[in-house]
């Protein structure tokens, strides 16, 4: 696609346009949805499209082609320069990185025996299986193959490309309409995929609910399993984008510097994580990807950037362009030196939440909002799981969360799947005094 | 780019499909954000592809591609047959779609303000009228959030059986987030959308600059005023912004047939509602809970659903009884019944599925003034921001963002942050006394994988729930 790129800039450039940024995707995308133990629908998306960035005297446009006839390309920049031309500067745009760069192939993204695949229907059935084995009756869930190449080209003497495939599954177990656990595995090469993992541990989770209780609300030591914690660091993963910091999107907003969490807390985006399933080798201005700490022992370092805001801010991008908005590519929370049941043992009272969802907020700027448990929820007494409960809801405030942090597993798990948009690194993690909460009625 | 769709059908059947479709779907238009009043840039959406979705041996298969040429769109239909004959090895029971009158139509929503005649600076007056507003208010609002989107969508959908639907819809829309901080305090009016099928003019009937202003004086009195909740049991009144919330989070969901039958289950989830309980009451008799994608100019609005079928009002809740799902032609074969027009894709690349469209709680005949005239102690939740439910939908939660202390039959000062947190019977139940005002909200809803967020309106009137012991 490097000749349409090409020829995109140089329309761009003739055009008057200053910052050119063209990224053209070829993506291959397979998927196969199951429910009830059965495939519900298999779909095949085929896309080829170049994203179109331009700047015309600080004034921003951006487009989509998916029709790269030379008319076509040359009729869109001219209607992106009228458009552009009559609005209003963005006074606090400040260009894109200076190229060229060099980009190094980051291990395990690329696996072309997932290309070849011509059949993923069995690493369904073997998900499925597992968890059948465990004890769960009914099985659903998700299967992706991915297979994209990026080319990008920019008025900046920036040519980066980046081929990556991936592999995934999300399953949820269910034993009777209450009782059910979730289990995903995602990798970038196959390997690494494990989808009896997955379904292994949705079935376990889904055996262990067996005639659960009402959840009482009131103050609990909290561990929240990895996939349930990921849900949380997805959402931080926006909050931490400078974009939402502006925009009234963030609880971090005023607070580089300060202490906004438990002093043992390492908080990264990596962008250039082996395996990640957010993992590229540059961000969307070209720079080359990398680990960026957000939080270090609990300080508040720097918000997720790209080169304008950057410069805006006087230091240097983090590398998560994002042209118009700086996004996270892979969440990593350092973990800590507890095993599994080191960290259950500490509990005298409280909770282990294996799943959330519909994180939603009262207030994005004071970080105040709640998640709903889903799947298995276990009341923990003196360091052991003694009964499955149910219709809670955690209620409380982002920062506190961080704050309360006080131990972490010292296993890694990597979990991506429809509630955690950004592939979040995370271990077990034990939380003091979280609020718990149920219907009134 | 017609015989591109009826060519997908033909060939999909000479491969065997015993049933198949195809949509092509065009999107143009424009988006624009304002934040802290400087604009961000614009973005212009062109967009335009072809999904097949073709069903074989009780197998399901969906391709889709944007290249589109004759030979590039028969490679999508051996890819969805290919699928579709993969999937119905991994079934225990075929699927099969029930039997529809089909039509061969064309339909057009007409916009007064035609978008598209109007230049991206023309679109960020709106985006500056908000922003005027707010700032000559005297009120310290730090971070402002503003968008403007538009885009006119033509469809082309043909089937097997019969169905050519050709529509063509326009959408507009403004959203912003607006956080007010005062005296120390935060207080956020987020999201507050106001979505429309139409043109300008809809943007211009409702103001939503005047709505800001409204909104921002709101969250001032409620720093300066506001004090905290009662305690204990009292009455409460929800707006019709949180009657439409709720009845879109714990009527709507829960009664979409392909939860209740598992095919969402590792996704947005199941349902508390099972096929048998219909004919049972979950609500007093006063509710009654109606689903409309035919509503003019309605942000859900359509008129034949994304597998051909004539859509019509459906009556989710008659008079507090479990009335009717909302279903496609997939699930209607499975409980003897026909569709009801419910299948809905955001795009050409996304398979239709069971979605809502607009859904409100149908008015009763009561003023306000006689919705809290009897009111010794109580709460007046006129709208909210935080939100969610279980993925059953039986146990939810809505924040109160604007909401007022009732006592002895009036409005007193603004109260911070009531917790309605209740279960779908304890809400629908707790209802005695439904107001005659009907309002439409604007949603974007979102479920399926890979998601598919859809234009909804979710509304309702005024309504009075007795006994009900808020959080605080």
């Amino acid at each position: 696609m490097f000749d349409v790129n090409e020829f995109i800039l140089k329309k761009a450039k003739e055009l008057g346009f200053g910052d050119v940024v063209v990224l053209g995707y070829e993506t291959d995308r397979r998927q196969v949805r199951f429910a009830n133990n059965e495939i519900t629908i298999a779909k095949h998306w085929n896309y080829k499209k170049a994203q179109i960035f331009v700047e015309y005297e600080k004034r921003l446009a951006a487009t989509e082609l998916t029709n790269f006839d030379e008319k076509t390309i040359e009729e869109t920049l001219k209607v992106l320069l009228s458009s552009v031309k009559s609005m209003k500067p963005k006074e606090d745009y400040y260009g894109i990185a200076e190229g060229p760069f060099k980009y190094k192939d980051i291990p395990e993204t690329f696996d072309k025996r997932i290309v070849e695949l011509d059949e993923p229907n069995v690493y369904v059935e073997q998900a499925i299986n597992a968890a059948l084995e465990e004890g769960a009756k009914r099985v659903a869930g998700v299967l992706y193959t991915d297979h994209n190449r990026v080319y990008l080209t920019t008025s900046n003497d920036v040519e980066g490309f980046d081929e990556g495939t991936g592999i995934e599954i999300s399953v949820r177990a269910f034993v009777d309409d209450v009782a059910s656990g979730h289990g995903t595995s995602s990798s970038r090469v196959l390997d690494k995929f494990d989808p009896e993992f997955a379904g292994r541990k949705a079935g376990e989770i889904a055996k262990m609910v067996q005639n659960p209780i009402e959840g009482e609300p009131g103050k609990y030591d909290i561990i929240f399993d990895p996939l349930a914690f990921a849900n949380i660091l997805s959402y931080m993963s926006w909050m931490a984008s400078v974009f939402a910091v502006e925009a009234g999107f963030s609880f971090l907003a005023g607070k580089i510097g300060q202490k906004i969490a438990n002093e043992d807390i390492v908080l990264k985006d990596v962008g250039n994580m082996p395996n990640g399933y957010g993992t590229r080798k540059f961000d969307e201005e070209g720079v080359p990807t990398k680990e960026t700490t957000i939080i270090e022992k609990g300080v508040l370092k720097t918000y997720l950037l790209n080169t304008s805001y950057a410069r805006k801010y006087k230091t240097e991008t983090t590398a998560n362009a994002g042209l118009m908005m700086p996004r996270a590519w892979n969440m990593y929370l350092e973990p800590g030196d507890y095993s599994k049941e080191e960290l259950f043992q500490e509990v005298r009272k409280g909770i282990y939440i294996t799943n959330v969802w519909y994180t939603r907020f009262q207030n994005y700027v004071t970080g105040d909002f709640s998640t709903i448990p889903r799947d298995g929820a276990f009341l923990i007494e003196n360091g052991e799981i003694t009964k499955p409960i149910r219709n809670i809801r955690v209620s409380d405030n982002m920062q506190k969360i961080f704050e309360n942090i006080v131990a972490l597993g010292k296993e890694i798990y990597q979990i991506h799947w429809w509630e955690v948009d950004t592939p979040a690194f995370t271990p077990y993690v034990l939380i003091k005094d979280v609020g718990i909460t149920k219907a009134t009625k | 780019m017609h015989e591109l769709v009826e060519f997908a059908v033909e060939k999909a059947q000479e491969l065997g499909a015993k049933y198949a479709e195809a949509r092509l779907e065009e999107r143009k238009g424009i988006q624009i954000a304002m934040k802290n009043g400087i604009p961000e840039g614009l973005g212009i959406e062109t967009d335009k592809g072809i999904g097949i979705r073709v069903l074989i041996n009780g197998g399901l298969g969906f391709a889709s591609t944007n290249v589109l040429t004759k030979e590039s769109v028969f490679k999508a239909v051996e890819r969805a047959v290919k699928l579709a004959k993969a999937s119905s090895k991994v079934r225990n029971k075929p699927i099969e779609f029930s039997e529809e009158m089909f039509h061969e139509v064309y339909y057009e929503v007409k916009m007064k303000k035609d978008f598209r005649d109007y230049s991206a600076e023309e679109k960020m007056e709106y985006l500056k009228l908000i922003e005027e507003n707010v700032l000559s208010s005297g009120i310290n609002v730090p971070m402002r959030f503003l968008m403007y989107r538009d885009w006119i969508t033509r469809k082309y959908f043909v089937n097997n059986e019969g169905a050519k639907v050709e529509s063509v819809i326009p959408r507009v829309v403004t959203a912003y987030n607006l956080v007010v901080f005062e005296e120390g305090q935060i207080e956020q009016a987020p999201f507050v959308s106001y979505g429309f099928t139409g043109g300008l003019e809809k943007i211009e009937e409702i103001k939503p600059w005047e709505k800001a202003l409204e909104d921002v004086r709101v969250l001032q009195k409620l720093i300066k005023e506001g004090q905290k909740p009662p305690e204990g049991h009292v009455d409460v009144v929800i707006g019709p912004e949180v009657a439409g919330i709720a009845v879109h989070e714990s009527v709507g969901h829960p009664y979409e047939a392909d939860r209740i039958m598992g095919r969402e289950a590792a996704q947005a989830g199941e349902s508390f509602i099972k096929p048998e309980m219909l004919g049972e009451r979950i609500g007093s008799e006063v509710v009654t809970v109606v689903e409309d994608p035919t509503i003019p100019n309605s942000y859900g609005f359509y008129l034949y659903d994304d597998e051909g079928v004539k859509a019509r009002p459906r009556y989710l809740i008659k008079d507090g009884i479990i009335n009717e799902f909302l279903i496609n032609r997939e699930y209607a074969y499975y409980l003897g019944i026909h569709s009801n027009a419910s299948a809905r894709a955001i795009n050409y690349d996304r398979e239709p599925i069971v979605r809502m469209a607009n859904t409100y709680l149908a008015p009763g005949d009561y003023t306000f003034e006689e919705l809290i005239e009897d009111i010794k102690l109580g709460v007046y939740i006129r709208n909210f921001n935080e939100w969610n439910i279980d993925d059953r939908r039986y146990q939810q939660r809505y924040i109160g963002r604007e909401a007022y202390l009732i006592e002895n039959g009036e409005i007193k000062h603004p109260v911070k942050r009531p917790i309605l947190e209740i279960t779908t019977p304890g809400l629908w139940k707790s209802v005695d006394a439904v107001g005659k005002d009907l309002d439409f909200y604007t949603g974007n809803c979102g479920k399926g994988e890979p998601m598919q967020g859809v234009p909804v309106w979710m509304g309702g009137p005024h309504a009075r729930l007795r006994d009900i012991v808020l959080r605080r």
